[in-house]
């Protein structure tokens, strides 16, 4: 029971690393992230929604990471954030669009599309862990131990 | 457990706060492309040019006392094709590379 809890408080530290991480490294250099996202092969009509709604996303689900009542939502939001960026490396490395852009802020830039699929794919493992122990311990039996309604 | 929880939680919030604070490129300036000649302004990227990789391995360069440093560097995404006539942007005579 304590080590399950201990590994759910790692999880929600590496994704709020990694969330709070990038969304504040994006409203650091703003004007870089909104030439970025033109640069990506969307069109720009969805920029200012993406350039505002992104980073927000990332800092909500941060904050809902920390507070146990807000967490299995948080786990939830993160799993459906991190699957939809791996779905976009994955279209990306196949060459669905017709070529190839730069990446995200601070030093997730330096990484290579492969090595954002498999950062993205390690998160997304950690969202769908942390819900399975989340899950369990929001809904686990009333009647564990007889006893203890004696 | 639960002192420890939020002095870790705590920590990570301030550590994520500070490596942003200390990755933190330049701040924003003009850039240019290098068109094999002399250098341009790159105008604006997604709607002039798009950064992309097919060959050279820098896109943009920024400006500073007479030196043009390479600022968004291609090396580090991966090689395709080259943009084809579906590409976002039309190519016009500005495009980073």
């Amino acid at each position: 029971m304590l080590k399950r809890q201990v590994v759910l408080e790692c999880i929600a530290a590496l994704l709020i690393l990694l969330f709070l991480y990038a969304s504040v490294s994006k409203f650091l250099d703003f004007k870089r992230f909104i030439d970025e996202m033109n640069n990506q092969p969307l069109p720009n009509s969805w920029t200012p929604f993406l350039v505002w709604g992104i980073p927000c996303l990332e800092i909500a689900i941060s904050a809902a990471l920390l507070f146990e009542y807000t967490r299995l939502l948080a786990l939830y939001a993160s799993l459906v954030l991190m699957t939809s960026f791996t779905i976009y490396s994955i279209m990306i490395i196949a060459h669905f669009f017709p070529y190839v852009p730069c990446s995200c802020g601070g030093v997730i830039r330096k990484l290579t599309w492969p090595q954002h699929l498999a950062l993205n794919l390690f998160y997304v493992a950690l969202s769908v862990l942390g819900l399975v122990l989340q899950r369990r311990k929001s809904f686990k039996p009333i009647f564990i131990n007889k006893h203890s309604f004696v | 457990m639960k002192k420890i929880k939020w002095t870790i939680l705590t920590f990570v919030v301030l550590f994520s706060i500070g490596a942003a604070f200390a990755t933190r490129p330049k701040p924003y300036q003009t850039l240019y492309w290098y068109n094999g000649s002399q250098y341009l302004p790159a105008g604006t990227m997604g709607l002039n040019y798009v950064c992309q990789t097919p060959s050279g391995n820098v896109c943009t360069y920024s400006y500073s006392g007479g030196v043009y440093t390479p600022y968004m560097t291609a090396s580090a995404y991966t090689p395709i094709a080259l943009t084809t006539e579906k590409a976002k942007p039309k190519p016009t005579e500005k495009k980073g590379n």
